[in-house]
């Protein structure tokens, strides 16, 4: 074991860990994207504070427009119900869906890619063309199958977005763990006697970390985006508030009343902006050769 | 809530007004109908045949009813009118009905139009094929064709429903020459109809357009005055608004763009919005409670349930004010057949609460006394809201409700096959006569057999099944209107299901078309009688 630690370049990766929120913190747009996800998460969170009543209560008169009445701030929809209350609870239905989503497909794109990746030979084989197989499929109409098969619930939506978005992280991360497997470091732990098991989670995913935490903050981006467009074609949950279903009830009466829409449609547009400018500032800090400079 | 009501009201009133300004700006230039001119108008979805003696879907019939004439017309009251037929008797005993036929018919390929056509339509497609006339015509026993322009109807029983159920929808006659001895529902006459009527079939380019021309020979003289009617398939309803809006499109059926839309279209000046020319459909919404459930089989939780709901919201909010608050199954808009002193169930949230109560469903700790699934009709995004409306509705009374949301196929066999739900929603057309269209929502009969849009919430009760019968059979009006008023007395006693609205649909169409809508049969029936006011530039 301690001959392991000498021989394991383990100090490489601190530095890589500890400066990494102070090099986040140096990039303008990664500040902004932290700030806005900061908020968001804030809205969240607090939602049963701020609007303890369900947001799909009928609370005022139909169709009041922002500012129109101090009590509905964002004003009413077409069913006289609160859009800022229900922003603020779309905003942990969404989060909530876009993190449970991706903690899916991370649990099996990771997996798949670290053990294809690993192992090699006919497991690699196998495990990659169940992966192109799910690549052949258009993820978002192999999304609206799944759900449309299941009957739309949260947690379907929350399955079929996890089943559909991990084959493009199955493949970056085997590419990753074959550039590792061949290394002194890896070849360094299987002389030592390692378990395979070990070796995957201690030291191969450890080095793999920056590429999925990177993709990992796109696709809840992304997940976010595909519960709105499923909820916004009417195969969301009914019984919650997304953002998504508040743009599809709200699209009817675009024309005459386009704030209904418009509104849930800013707060979709913050937050994957807000973790797309993460993702990329994440890129950046992680990236070592950008460190050197 | 009074406030959010009234502003409805208001709202309401402004479409009204600009349809009665609309009724009478045409009565200035309406003396003198204009020929000439080309209608195009909206087919939605896209009808999949042109016969409606054989499919009744809407589509069909809105572009049938120009090919083919009915035995009867409806006027805007419902009265009957002369139309293939020029008059008919019905015997003292009611068992035989006689319709002297026109003698200057001939079909679109020059073929007379006689008896033969009818006896033979009604014994092998009305009677046989046609899904609601196997009710209507069932005691029709022989046709009798003294001659070829006289057809006699015997009967085993009398039966009135008849009457009300001869236009070109509901008794549409196909030509013999070209029937006789072939598959009927697979007839290539079927995509290409011939008929009597004002508009012959001229072409249809699935996916784009159909085209109906000018029939030169019609029997009904002078008409009809357009040229030539082209219906357009445009399957977004935000493309449809901006068609009709633009005057690409100049007349659309069916509530043909967003509820919230007609407000805004209905004040442009080159648009109007048309009620009127549904009242032959007479379509209401309602709630069906499935009885089998453990909680909804108590005929007081059935009565809470109603109490919860306000049936006014639903009109005024969630259908945007084009619909009206139903108290019984049989719209007022069959004046004769409506019983408006059915047991009423105002909304009321305390008595709601105690009826609950009194059930023995206490609320929980949390506030729930129980829950409930609710699927709705899965027609588009006002079903929703209705939905969404019942789970707030019943959650104030402390019932939690989860809505499920599914495609047509697997709500019908979930509804009407498998019974595998506990409020269900959906809209009916109860036609001119309750026994063409209400009495199959209670009628134990259809209970599980998977026929959709029948009994939905299992309702089984003997006494009604045999009122059913009985008004079939009755030959006189006055007999059938008491028997069909003690059938809605009974049935909103028991509640198996709420009638929440009659749905008012709405056509638009461009203002320099008059006379569009003449009959109340009219989305079914012909627009012989329209013609472009040219004066009006539009």
């Amino acid at each position: 074991m301690s001959i392991a630690q000498s021989v394991l370049p383990a100090a490489e990766e601190r530095p890589v860990r500890r400066g990494l929120f102070a090099r986040l913190l140096r990039r303008p747009s990664a500040v902004a994207g932290l700030a806005l996800l900061g908020a968001i998460l804030a809205m969240a969170a607090l939602a049963d504070v701020v609007y303890p009543a369900d947001p799909l209560d009928m609370v005022g008169t139909p169709f009041l427009w922002p500012g129109a009445d101090p009590d509905f701030p964002l004003g009413t929809d077409m069913m006289g119900r609160d859009i800022a209350a229900g922003i603020f609870h779309g905003a942990r239905v969404s989060l909530l869906i876009g993190g449970v989503a991706t903690l899916v497909s991370l649990v099996i794109g990771v997996g798949v890619g670290a053990i294809a990746g690993f192992f090699r030979g006919r497991a690699d084989h196998a495990l990659m063309h169940v992966t192109e197989l799910f690549q052949t499929i258009p993820p978002f109409l192999f999304a609206i199958v799944i759900v449309a098969i299941l009957q739309p619930t949260m947690t379907t939506v929350v399955l079929a977005i996890g089943l559909t978005s991990w084959p493009s992280l199955a493949r970056l991360v085997r590419a990753e763990v074959l550039r590792l497997r061949d290394g002194e470091m890896v070849q360094a732990s299987i002389v030592l006697g390692l378990s395979d098991a070990r070796i995957i989670l201690t030291h191969v995913l450890p080095n793999v970390l920056a590429p999925i935490v990177v993709s990992a903050s796109i696709m809840v981006a992304s997940a976010i985006l595909t519960e709105s467009s499923l909820a916004f074609l009417g195969l969301g949950d009914p019984n919650i508030v997304s953002w998504g279903s508040m743009v599809g009830a709200g699209r009817e009466v675009l024309r005459t009343d386009w704030y209904v829409a418009t509104l849930p449609g800013l707060a979709i547009v913050a937050a994957v902006l807000a973790l797309n400018l993460l993702g990329d500032g994440l890129n950046d800090a992680l990236d070592p050769r950008q460190n050197r400079r | 809530m009074t406030s959010i009501v009234s502003r409805f009201v208001l709202l309401r009133a402004t479409v009204l007004a600009a349809g009665v300004a609309s009724l009478f700006g045409g009565a200035a230039f309406a003396g003198t109908p204009q020929d000439g001119g080309t209608l195009t108008a909206i087919v939605q979805p896209e009808p999949v045949t042109l016969t409606s003696a054989i499919n009744t879907a809407a589509p069909t019939g809105f572009i049938s009813g120009n090919v083919f004439d009915g035995l009867i017309d409806y006027d805007l009251d419902l009265n009957p009118k002369p139309a293939l037929a020029e008059r008919w008797e019905v015997a003292p005993d009611g068992l035989s009905i006689t319709f002297f036929l026109r003698k200057d018919v001939t079909w679109h390929d020059g073929h007379p139009f006689t008896a033969a056509d009818v006896k033979w339509t009604l014994e092998n497609v009305w009677k046989t094929i046609h899904p609601r006339n196997q009710a209507t015509f069932g005691r029709v026993t022989r046709v009798d064709t003294p001659d070829d322009h006289t057809v006699i109807l015997r009967l085993s029983e009398p039966s009135l429903a008849i009457l009300s159920s001869v236009n070109s929808n509901g008794a549409q006659v196909l030509p013999k020459h070209l029937y006789e001895g072939t598959d009927v529902l697979n007839n290539p006459y079927n995509l290409k109809p011939v008929g009597t009527g004002a508009f012959v079939f001229k072409e249809w380019s699935k996916g784009n357009y159909l085209i109906l021309e000018r029939n030169p020979n019609y029997w009904d003289k002078g008409k009809p005055h357009l040229d030539r009617v082209v219906f357009k398939v445009i399957p977004d309803a935000a493309a449809r608004a901006a068609a009709l809006e633009k005057g690409d499109v100049q007349y659309a059926v069916f509530s043909p763009v967003p509820l919230k839309d007609a407000e805004r279209l209905g004040k442009l000046p080159n648009l109007k919005i048309e009620t009127r020319g549904y009242e032959w459909i007479s379509p209401w919404l309602f709630f069906d409670l499935n009885v089998d459930n453990k909680y909804l089989k108590d005929v007081r939780v059935r009565r809470a349930i109603a109490h919860a709901i306000d049936r006014k919201a639903i009109s005024n909010i969630v259908w945007y004010g084009f619909a009206k608050p139903a108290i019984s199954p049989v719209p007022s808009t069959l004046p004769a057949f409506h019983d408006a002193t059915v047991p009423q169930y105002e909304f009321d949230v305390k008595k709601a609460e105690a009826l609950l109560d009194e059930a023995g469903y206490k609320r929980g700790p949390d506030g729930v006394r129980f829950a409930l699934t609710h699927d709705f009709i899965p027609y588009g995004d006002d079903y929703k809201r209705t939905g969404e409306y019942l789970k707030q509705a019943l959650k104030r009374v402390g019932i939690e409700v989860t809505i499920r949301s599914q495609d047509t196929a697997a709500f019908t066999k979930r509804v009407y096959g498998d019974r595998d739900f506990d409020i269900s929603s959906a809209w009916f057309a109860a036609f001119s006569d309750p026994q063409v269209g209400v009495t199959r929502a209670y009628w134990s009969g259809w209970v599980g057999k998977n026929t959709p849009w029948t009994n939905g919430s299992g309702y089984r009760n003997p006494e009604v099944d045999a009122l059913i019968a009985q008004a079939q059979g009755q030959a006189r009006q006055e007999d059938r209107i008491a028997t069909f008023k003690k059938i809605q007395q009974i049935v909103q006693t028991d509640l198996p299901s709420i009638p929440l609205a009659e749905l008012k649909f709405f056509s638009v169409h461009a203002a320099n078309l008059k006379d569009v809508v003449t009959h109340g049969d009219q989305i079914y029936g012909s627009l012989k009688d329209a013609w472009f006011d040219k004066a009006a530039s539009n």
